[in-house]
């Protein structure tokens, strides 16, 4: 039985309209204005049992509504959806017994108390024998190396630190699925690295489902099997990470600086420039390691003057998006 | 100059930017005239001739109208100070090309006028329509000037309690207490007038009274005399009160630069 | 049931834990609190010295009317204390916290915040029955089932107002009028009003639950009071659960406040 199952599932929001000032008010008033935002559209999925899946898009693409239908804070405009074999909207509380959620942005460990309170608050939400809340937390504090973390006030910890004990604690009572939206923000890249493996071995070792929503690609391709990529609330890509790395993030952007100036109409071949700065001292281009090799690219960039800074980079996850939006197209 | 009237200004326009916050405010005098019209009036039916210590009815719901506009039309400036000092964000305004003090106070002006007025106007069509026409017009221009300096008095004792967020961790507690003591000895909730003898001299040495007695009373009774005696004692109070905060302030300062806040 | 009363003292407790971390802070709160009340109640000594008597209520039915209503605000800021701002709560979304937890929402939302300061007030009112020489040990009992109901009507009032926010948005002003209302009308002595006001002192803004009529029951056991207040506390606790899951439900479709895509 699959974790999640959605099937079409459409939600569609009714927002009131107001500009800004008095006369507006008053207009708003007697004649409301709505707009139409259609959040989700046509939506249909399937997440297997214990698997790694990334749900990634832009803002405002529809994943914090997907999300929150799934957890059954929302209910959908239309559509079917069954997480755990329960229907979320409806069945909400007994849902939230086998699910644990992480949001970045809201955290849920008391600040000025240490972290172990909240766990053994956890252990009483979700109705855990002391004794079992004990050795869950023992073994959760291996896991995640905050043992010596527990004892301390949270505020007092760094943002890695907290991050651990949020995650540790949203699997206090062995849920079957768990929710991360953007479990690595803010994070320096050590910390990131460390929240993502102590998350993959306890999702592998204990057999628990993550979804995964998240701006970072880094997380994406640490934590998660395949990937849901969507926007305007709809899927444009499904499918394995290791395939989207193949197909799609495969260009390159390099942008370098000079000695000399450069001809307005700089070009290597095989790349494709994206612009020669104003006093031409740089350039910024692109290319695709499919198609032109790397060392070609940048013998060539050497040997076109005397470099002086270079910077290469992948492109931006929106930027791929777009272009596998196109290409969905 | 210029740049404290632009401060005063624009938290002028952004009190107007939201009438309907201002409404509710409003809304809180009507309440409390509503239910002080309620009291007193047995009060002052339980009395038989009408008058009590030489206050009508009617002269008393203005006095309280009075006290009541500038009590809910102050600026919160403990709080908001006290709030800046504890999160930092002093810094950033003390980095400014403008005196802190001053700045609060045209900011506290902007934000106040506004709301003192609608609160004057709501609260007194409501009172005039339960007891009766408003004081003679003689009585305005004095009771303005005392409910200027009343203004400031409160400015400075607020300041202060604000500032001391550099020394206490709870400055809420100080707050309350401050307000209960304006209530008490200033006055707010029953006319000084009303009090045993020995507790109206207590407060007429303090300044409450002058924050709050001071200028209700002129506006209810306008009397030359008294109007004079009471601005010489507001004036001495203002100069003690502003003397401190200025002390006060200087000292924040120091310890800000020390500590680097 | 007993599960929830559990998990609720549990989290009471941790309240309490968070509290003490900041031990100066709360006990300066809670003593600020208890001098607050204080001096306040000091006017009204200082009004019934004057009028003995307001058409039958008198200092002594002020004492213990004052003790109920601070009793209870100060039980509610400590038990339930997230009753003062439930209505942010929802405006802000944060409501999703505790909608992916398996506990009833409401409930748990209420609890998880004290008020530090609610101790003071909490004790305060027990220091105001002393004070009003009416101490018996029935009279104590009879004090004690008053501020329980108390407790109730006042946490069903906040909690209806507060669930405006999910048709109005936040409308903070307009909570704090409706608190500071119910406040008000709560500590004036209760035959000044007239038939009409006293049917909105009922039935719109309850004040009538939370001072006088648990006042009455102190000095005097009666079957009907106790029916009467009962009835209150029931007939608003309804309310106040009706309003809150109509609101969750819009909330739940979406259409509440700012849509996060």
């Amino acid at each position: 039985m699959p974790a999640i199952r959605v099937t079409n599932l459409t939600k569609t929001f009714r927002t009131k309209h107001k500009a800004a000032g008095l006369a507006a008010s008053l207009r708003s008033l007697v004649r409301p204005q709505y707009s139409t935002v259609e959040a989700v559209r046509n939506l249909s999925f399937e997440m297997e049992a214990g698997e790694l899946l990334g749900f990634i898009g832009p803002n405002g693409a529809g994943k914090s509504t997907t999300i929150k239908i799934l957890t059954g804070i929302l209910y959908p405009t239309s559509g079917e959806a069954e997480v755990l074999g329960f229907i979320p909207w409806k069945q909400r509380r007994k849902l939230a017994y086998h699910i644990g959620t992480v949001f970045g942005q809201r955290p849920q460990l008391w600040y000025h108390l240490p972290a172990i309170d909240t766990f053994t608050l956890f252990g009483k939400i979700y109705e855990l024998e002391d004794r079992e809340a004990k050795k869950r937390i023992g073994k959760l504090s291996e896991a995640f190396e905050i043992r010596d973390l527990l004892q301390i006030p949270v505020r007092k910890l760094s943002l890695g630190q907290r991050m651990r004990c949020e995650v540790a604690a949203s699997l206090l009572h062995k849920p079957k699925l768990l929710l991360l939206d953007e479990p690595s923000i803010g994070l320096d890249v050590v910390a990131k690295q460390h929240i993502r493996d102590a998350i993959r071995e306890m999702a592998v070792h204990e057999n628990v489902g993550v979804l995964l929503t998240s701006h970072d690609a880094g997380d994406l391709e640490a934590l998660c099997k395949r990937v849901i990529i969507i926007n305007h609330g709809q899927i444009v890509y499904q499918d394995k990470v290791s395939t989207l790395k193949r197909s799609h993030l495969t260009s390159k952007l390099v942008e370098v600086r000079y000695a000399e100036q450069v001809p307005v109409d700089f070009q290597i071949p095989g790349t494709e420039t994206v612009k020669v700065a104003r006093e031409r001292y740089g350039v910024k281009l692109r290319f695709e390691t499919r198609h032109t090799a790397v060392e070609q690219v940048m013998a060539a960039l050497s040997a076109a003057g005397t470099l002086v800074d270079i910077t290469i980079s992948d492109p931006p996850l929106e930027e791929v998006i777009a272009s596998i939006y196109q290409t969905a197209s | 100059m210029k740049k404290y009237l632009a401060i005063f200004k624009i938290n002028l326009l952004n009190n107007l930017a939201y009438p309907a916050e201002l409404i509710t405010r409003a809304l809180m005098i009507l309440i409390f005239m509503w239910i002080f019209f309620q009291l007193w009036a047995v009060a002052f039916s339980e009395s038989g001739t009408g008058f009590l210590s030489g206050l009508s009815l009617r002269e008393a719901i203005w006095y309280f109208l009075l006290a009541e506009t500038l009590e809910l039309g102050r600026p919160r400036l403990a709080r908001l100070i006290s709030e800046q000092v504890k999160d930092g964000s002093i810094a950033y305004l003390l980095n400014k090309p403008y005196d802190f003090l001053i700045y609060q106070l045209f900011a506290g002006l902007g934000e106040s006028l506004p709301r003192m007025a609608m609160l004057f106007l709501l609260g007194g069509g409501l009172v005039w329509a339960m007891a009766g026409p408003p004081p003679g017009i003689s009585g305005w221009p004095l009771a303005a000037i005392l409910l200027a300096g009343a203004w400031l008095l409160h400015f400075c004792f607020n300041a202060l309690i604000g500032l001391a967020a550099f020394v206490s961790e709870e400055v809420a507690p100080f707050e309350w207490i401050y307000q209960k003591f304006t209530f008490v000895l200033g006055g707010m909730l029953i006319p000084l007038d009303f009090y045993p003898v020995w507790l109206q001299s207590i407060s007429k040495a303090l300044p409450f009274a002058y924050m709050m007695y001071a200028p209700a009373r002129i506006f209810v009774k306008p009397e030359w005399s008294h109007f004079l005696q009471l601005l010489s004692n507001q004036a001495g109070w203002l100069v003690l009160m502003g003397g401190l905060l200025i002390l006060a302030y200087a000292r924040g300062l120091r310890r800000l630069a020390i500590n680097g806040g | 049931m007993m599960r929830e009363l559990r998990y609720l003292v549990f989290l009471w407790k941790m309240n309490l834990s968070a509290a003490m971390e900041y031990r100066a802070a709360f006990l300066t709160q809670s003593i600020g609190m208890i001098v607050n009340d204080g001096i306040y109640f000091i006017t009204w000594m200082i009004f019934f010295d004057r009028f003995p008597s307001v058409r039958g209520w008198t200092l002594t039915d002020m004492f213990i009317a004052f003790g109920i209503s601070a009793s209870a605000f100060g039980l509610a800021g400590m038990l339930f204390g997230n009753a003062f701002n439930l209505g942010e709560i929802i405006a802000k979304g944060r409501l999703d916290y505790y909608l992916s937890l398996p506990r009833p929402t409401l409930l748990h939302v209420l609890a998880s915040r004290m008020v530090p300061s609610g101790m003071g007030d909490f004790l305060y009112g027990f220091i105001s029955y002393f004070a009003s020489g009416q101490l018996s040990l029935d009279g104590l009992g009879r004090f004690l089932v008053g501020i329980l109901l108390a407790t109730t009507v006042f946490i069903a009032f906040l909690v209806t107002i507060q669930s405006l926010a999910f048709w109005l948005g936040t409308g903070g002003t307009f909570t704090a009028l409706a608190v500071n209302a119910m406040i008000t009308f709560a500590l004036y002595p209760i035959t000044i009003f007239n038939q009409a006001a006293k049917v909105v002192l009922f039935l719109v803004i309850p004040a009538a639950f939370m001072g006088a009529v648990p006042a009455g029951f102190v000095q005097q056991f009666t079957w009907s009071t106790l029916g009467l207040m009962t009835l209150g506390a029931t007939g608003f606790l309804s309310l106040a659960i009706l309003v809150f899951h109509a609101g969750l439900r819009r909330y739940e479709s979406g259409s509440a406040i700012q849509v996060e895509v």
